[in-house]
């Protein structure tokens, strides 16, 4: 296979993808090949150098592989395991099937619920965006497709594992989550490869559509391996009165491009926006973040924060937008870095669009390095350097961190985050 | 030779000469008063005792077990049985009091992680931690909070008694642990000092006022002024100081006890 409309046909067939669904591969491919790679010339690529990038080199699909079984998950409604590009295994308690809850590959609800999937698929996550979003929406090998019904409420997460074990190879998975009325859950997303793969191209986009009064968690959990290229969309739509609080958390590949957005279409709507990053070698992460207020008495509260040693850079682009009639809105962003070494870089950059008076807003970045009044009082205290550092990064990110709706993702975090501070 | 041994130091700040020579031998059972008015160094001899990185060692020497301490890192130096408390206690969001107190316990008792049987167990920390509340008229509500964060000028203070009481070092720093407490607050403390104090505890304590040392006697008294120590004796100085004093050293013009009004 490979990056080329014949590709597009054998992945469609593969799955035995309705019409509607190759159609949509198909324009997204006709994007794909009409948009130039992104140079340092456009303002949104202007600090992140993609010129390294050969698409092409990945243009295999991973297929299911050697790397042992994951690890069972205790305390969840649900998983969807993925390894590769391929579907390993789809469980959902009987008790919320029963209650009409959908949790299917991408595949096959693209054939048993067209009616949502015609309508939402690609929707947000568009591929006109540029080159990669293209890509991914022509290409995309499988995925989540998670529908709540009205009122529903799970208490457990539903957890997606995208496994990878053999670079060299493109894996591109897509989550798509509906949110009825009033339904409440949690949802997250790890992706996953052993550090020392080798270079590869991933994605992992996801589009939630929250539904009116849904309140919903949504963790997306990067922890490719350090050679990889990630390029990846979440973007939620927000209907009256919906809730979302939406954690990013990155850690691996060595390159990783994330775009996070809420769309905050109906009164009273509400997105939580927290994210957590950490930067170590020579890893380079870019994230670009949208408020996007459309309506009026809608509120969103955004904080990205980072970490970074080594020599890593990372990038902080932000926007509020918020649009004419969207009054008595309240906007909040915050980007903190803390950088541990003087050869690791972070750049911020807060921008605000607004069309309208009566609204209350604020942003702020902050980067610098680990406070040494902090260092000195731990240390006072016969606790070793590393130990108080260690303590210190802990604690920057406890506030985001103890939030994490998921016990293993948490613990998962708080492991690789000792494991880089010896 | 004494347990703990001050030669000749001198320290300076962003380039500023601070201490011009300071020398003093504390051993363990002792208690020693420094006094000097604001400005006169004594706040730079402590953080230079427990190796601030914002202070230059520009010579001299200490001695304690056998070591130049001076070239020890902080933790190295706290490791080794040396403590202080802080004239201002630093805020430190996101780590617990108890995260706090257990790493701190456990690095003092060589816990590197490795070795459990020198991690204490949650039952004596828990006890530990009980016993010394309540000396210092602390509640446990402290723990869970971050460290020193929202507290008041007082349960900073008790806070950091409480860190002693718990690390149980054998040369105590108290850096003007009394300024700004009310009376009440001065007892408690000076209560959980007189508890420690012993023939296996040496203590330090600065202070601008005489009025800590009417709870906590001192052994010896000396007075620092810019940078230099001006007189040393015994208790008797205090007395002194508290009728005239810091007039006797011209540029240092201040009195060494509280206006009525400043008593709280
Ligand atoms: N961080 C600092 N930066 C600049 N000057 C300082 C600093 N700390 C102390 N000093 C100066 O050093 C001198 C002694 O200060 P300090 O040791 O704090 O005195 P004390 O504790 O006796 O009031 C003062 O002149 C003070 O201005
Ligand atoms: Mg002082």
């Amino acid at each position: 296979m490979g990056f080329t409309l014949q590709g597009v046909e054998e992945i469609a067939s593969l799955h035995g993808e309705p019409d509607w669904l190759l159609e949509r591969r198909r324009n997204a491919f006709d994007v794909f090949e009409r948009l130039p790679m992104p140079s340092r010339i456009d303002e949104e690529w202007r600090r992140t150098d993609v010129s390294g990038l050969d698409m092409a080199k990945f243009s295999e699909f991973e297929h299911r592989n050697g790397a042992g079984p994951a690890e069972a998950l205790e305390g969840v409604a649900g998983t969807v395991t993925m390894r590769g590009s391929e579907i390993e295994a789809v469980r959902l308690d009987p008790e919320l099937a029963g209650a009409g809850v959908v949790l299917e590959p991408i595949s096959v609800a693209a054939k048993t619920h067209p009616e949502l999937l015609e309508t939402l698929l690609f929707t947000q996550v568009r591929a006109e965006r540029d080159r990669f979003a293209a890509l991914h929406a022509a290409f995309f090998a499988d995925g989540t497709f998670l529908y709540v019904p009205d009122g529903v409420v799970i208490d457990k997460p539903i957890v997606g594992q995208v496994f990878s074990a053999e670079g060299g190879t493109a894996v591109l998975p897509h989550t798509l989550i509906v949110a009825g009325r009033g339904s409440r859950f949690n949802y997250l997303d790890e992706y996953l490869s052993p550090a020392d793969e080798a270079a590869g191209y991933k994605s992992g986009s996801a589009e939630l559509f929250l539904g009116e009064a849904a309140s919903v968690g949504y963790v997306a959990l990067q922890k490719w391996g350090r050679n990889a290229w990630h390029l990846a969309d979440q973007r939620a739509r927000l209907d009256k009165d919906a809730s979302l609080r939406l954690f990013n958390v990155t850690l691996g590949a060595r390159f990783s491009k994330t775009r996070v957005e809420a769309s905050l279409q109906g009164q009273g709507a509400e997105a939580e926006l927290k994210a957590i990053y950490f930067a170590s070698g020579e890893q380079f992460f870019d994230f670009h973040t949208l408020q996007d207020h459309q309506v009026g008495n809608t509120r969103s509260d955004l904080l990205f924060k980072g970490a970074l040693q080594d020599v890593a850079r990372t990038v902080y682009a932000g926007l509020i937008r918020i649009e004419k009639g969207a009054a008595r809105s309240d906007a909040y962003q915050a980007n903190r870095n803390l950088v541990l070494s003087d050869h690791a870089k972070a750049t911020s950059i807060p921008m605000l669009e607004i069309d309208n008076n009566d609204v209350r807003c604020t942003h702020g970045a902050t980067v610098g390095p680990v406070d040494p009044q902090h260092l000195f009082y731990l240390r006072s205290r016969g606790i070793p350097e590393t130990t108080a550092k260690r303590m210190i990064v802990q604690g920057f990110f406890g506030d985001v961190l103890e939030r994490i709706p998921f016990e293993h993702a948490r613990r998962l975090i708080e492991t690789e985050l000792e494991a880089r501070l010896g | 030779m004494a347990d703990f041994e001050i030669k000749d130091l001198r320290a300076s700040v962003e380039g500023k000469e601070i201490l011009k020579g300071v020398t003093l031998a504390i051993n363990k059972g002792e208690v020693h008063a420094v006094m000097g008015p604001n400005g006169s160094g004594k706040s730079t001899l402590s953080h230079t005792l427990m190796g601030h990185p914002g202070y230059t060692v520009d010579g001299g020497e200490v001695i304690f077990k056998g070591q130049n301490v001076l070239a020890l890192e902080p933790d190295e130096r706290a490791r080794l049985g040396m403590f202080l408390a802080l004239q201002y206690p630093v805020v430190v969001p996101g780590i617990s009091m108890t995260n706090f107190l257990r790493t701190a316990l456990n690095a003092k008792r060589g816990y590197d992680g490795k070795d459990k049987s020198k991690q204490v167990t949650p039952k004596e920390f828990r006890s530990l931690l009980k016993s010394e509340l309540e000396v210092l008229h602390m509640d446990d509500s402290f723990l869970p909070r971050y460290i020193n964060d929202g507290f008041s000028g007082g349960e900073k203070k008790r806070a950091e008694i409480l860190q002693m009481a718990i690390l149980k070092p054998e040369i105590a720093i108290l850096d003007e642990t009394d300024s700004g407490l009310d009376i009440d607050s001065i007892k408690f403390v000076a209560d959980a000092v007189n508890r420690m104090r012993g023939p296996d505890l040496g203590v330090l304590i600065i202070t601008h006022y005489t009025r800590i040392l009417q709870f906590i006697k001192p052994d010896f008294v000396h007075v620092l002024v810019d940078g230099k120590f001006v007189l040393s004796g015994g208790p008797e100085i205090a007395d002194r100081l508290e009728k005239t004093g810091y007039s006797e050293w011209a540029e240092a013009d201040e009195p060494a006890v509280l206006k009525p009004e400043e008593v709280a």
